[in-house]
């Protein structure tokens, strides 16, 4: 006989079920900030991804947000399911797999990363800390110094100082870093 | 309550987000801020140009002879965020209806994309891929597959450097997906539309969810692999039930009635079709009424439910008839005097041509298609018609009806 359509495709675009989160052009800031930790964190904590680069991620993803915010029906799942997808796909085009490890496969070869965690890991958390309670500008020179590797003299091109100067703020800060984690332990004990 | 680091529990519960993002430090408060200043520039920037851009797409379109669209690359006024928005939305509006206009405004969007400036490259790389992902859809539509192959490739590669455009990358792999079917590359089609339907779950986007869910099933369908195709469908009822969203209850019934025919299950096919029939009438929806009852009747002609199938037909072609849809309704017919003849029940299907001819003659159809059914007519009055003599009219009045759609 004859030979008929098959399926019924479905319309081309549909519109969203449910009216999209509608948010003010003042709140974009507040929704950026309120956010951005949450983000990070699921970068950094269920992805591993280096935190600088899960700052960059999750930047993506606020971007991405502004094109498609009017078909997103509700934020907080869109948000987090776009970090998500955004950190494997960070981690594939690293050339990483994302997908869990054979846990037979990772008893026999350990992962090198973590082969040392129990000893370096309670000095890494409690850099950390300390850290947090330093003033914002020591944290900066700190953080610049010893996280992201830049040396003295670019410390002092990018706070305008010379590079002197900056050798000895370097200095001061590791100070004051030191003179706080004596003083916690001290508190502690 | 109880609470935990799964990320769905997280999205609602401040208690759990707060001790989640405890320790996530401030790393470099300078470039945060610069950050923050940049998605607050370009929302703003955004929301401007889209309210300054009230419908400049549908007056440049209106106002410029249609050879003269690739100037309209030039226009200032479209070289925007907003008035591309507006000319993918031209585009969808003309996908099934006229393709080749669809191409033709997908091709100045695209021109306008990769040449535009002003925004920061995330978003850049989005309106490209748009673009692009629209042309390729365009020229799926009008079967120029190797075209569209290389165009929705394209918009890929333009999101290729962005892990957070996680959204726009499976809406292209969906378009992937409909174009690699076509090709008849089944495999590649279902390892990208599942890609896509992880993606548009994760970041609850049901709409196109549900659209990725019925490619698929179609796919499956395709390859004949109905049982599976059955699962899928009935599987994407229920989250058309929860998210309410009947149009799609519809399709999928209509979907699940063929996949019953093709497994034999007609009890079951008549069930899907009616409920199918009763979700559009719902929506007012008329003109799938009749589409469907015709679907329906081809496929259990097909499988030789004859009795079924020609009872269809007749309901499709009152349906289309109640539209004041003459054309159409008189195609029903042919597909109806085919199966009279089949039966070598001329007298039938005579008289059915005898009043399609009326009802084409009242509605003024093109006097060749007149002339092809009253040739029909005389041969079936001489004994001399068969099937093939039907299908070749109903080729001919179809293609009458393709070639009017394209001058208008």
């Amino acid at each position: 006989m004859f030979a008929g359509p098959a399926f019924h495709p479905s319309s081309e675009a549909q519109p969203p079920i449910a009216p999209p989160c509608v948010i003010d052009e003042s709140d974009f800031g507040e929704l950026y900030s309120d956010n951005l930790r949450l983000l990070v964190a699921i970068a950094v904590r269920k992805f591993q991804v280096p935190e600088v680069d899960a700052e960059a991620l999750a930047h993506e993803v606020f971007l991405s947000y502004l094109k498609r915010k009017n078909e997103i029906r509700d934020l907080n799942p869109w948000l987090i399911g776009a970090i998500c997808h955004a950190s494997r796909y960070f981690w594939r085009q690293r050339g990483h797999r994302t997908d869990q490890l054979d846990q037979e496969k990772a008893v026999l070869r350990p992962d090198p990363a973590s082969a040392e965690i129990f000893d370096v890991l309670p000095s890494q958390l409690a850099v950390r800390e300390i850290l947090e309670l330093l003033p914002q500008r020591y944290q900066e020179i700190l953080r610049l110094r010893y996280f992201e590797g830049y040396s003295i003299r670019e410390i002092a091109d990018y706070l305008g100082v010379t590079a002197k100067y900056a050798q000895k703020l370097v200095g001061k800060c590791l100070r004051l870093a030191e003179e706080t984690f004596n003083a916690r332990a001290r508190n502690k004990r | 309550m109880k609470h935990s680091d799964d990320l769905r529990h997280i999205a609602d519960c401040a208690e759990c987000r707060e001790r989640f993002t405890a320790n996530v430090l401030p790393f470099d408060s300078a470039r945060r801020r610069e950050r923050a200043n940049e998605f607050a520039a370009t929302a703003a920037q955004l929301q401007r140009e889209r309210h300054g851009a009230a419908d400049v797409v549908t007056n440049e379109l209106r106002d410029t002879p249609i050879d003269d669209w690739p100037r309209l690359a030039e226009s200032p006024a479209l070289r925007n965020n907003a008035a591309l928005e507006q000319l993918s939305e031209e585009v969808r509006k003309r996908l099934e209806r006229n393709p080749a206009e669809a191409l033709a405004i997908a091709n100045v969007a695209t021109s306008i994309a990769e040449s535009i400036s002003g925004y920061p490259p995330m978003v850049i790389a989005q309106l490209r891929a748009t673009a692009l992902r629209d042309r390729a859809n365009a020229l799926r539509y009008l079967g120029r597959l190797d075209e569209a192959f290389d165009s929705i490739e394209t918009a890929e590669a333009r999101l290729s450097d962005f892990a957070g455009a996680a959204h726009d990358r499976a809406i292209v792999w969906l378009i992937k997906a409909m174009i690699l079917a076509q090709m008849d590359l089944f495999a590649e089609a279902e390892e990208m539309i599942t890609a896509a339907s992880v993606v548009f779950a994760d970041v609850n986007d049901p709409p196109r969810f549900l659209q990725a869910g019925l490619v698929y099933g179609n796919l499956l369908g395709r390859q004949k692999r109905y049982a599976e195709a059955q699962n899928v469908f009935r599987d994407l009822l229920k989250v058309a039930i929860s998210s309410r969203d009947v149009e799609t209850q519809a399709r999928l019934h209509n979907n699940l009635g063929h996949c019953a025919v093709y497994v034999d299950d007609y009890s079951g096919a008549n069930i899907h079709f009616s409920e199918s029939i009763a979700r559009f009438t719902d929506l007012g929806l008329r003109a799938e009424v009749p589409r469907t009852h015709l679907g329906a009747a081809q496929v259990l002609i097909g499988k030789g439910q004859i009795e079924s199938g020609l009872s269809r037909l007749e309901d499709a072609r009152r349906s289309f008839l109640d539209l004041n849809l003459f054309r159409e309704a008189g195609l029903c017919a042919l597909r109806i005097i085919e199966v009279h003849i089949d039966r070598g029940e001329t007298a039938r299907a005579s008289d059915l041509a005898r009043v399609v001819i009326g009802e084409f003659e009242a509605a003024g159809i093109d006097t060749r298609a007149v002339q092809a059914i009253e040739n029909l007519e005389s041969s079936i009055n001489a004994d001399g018609a068969t099937g093939e003599t039907v299908r070749t009219v109903h080729e001919f009045v179809q293609r009458l009806a393709a070639e009017e759609a394209q001058a208008s």
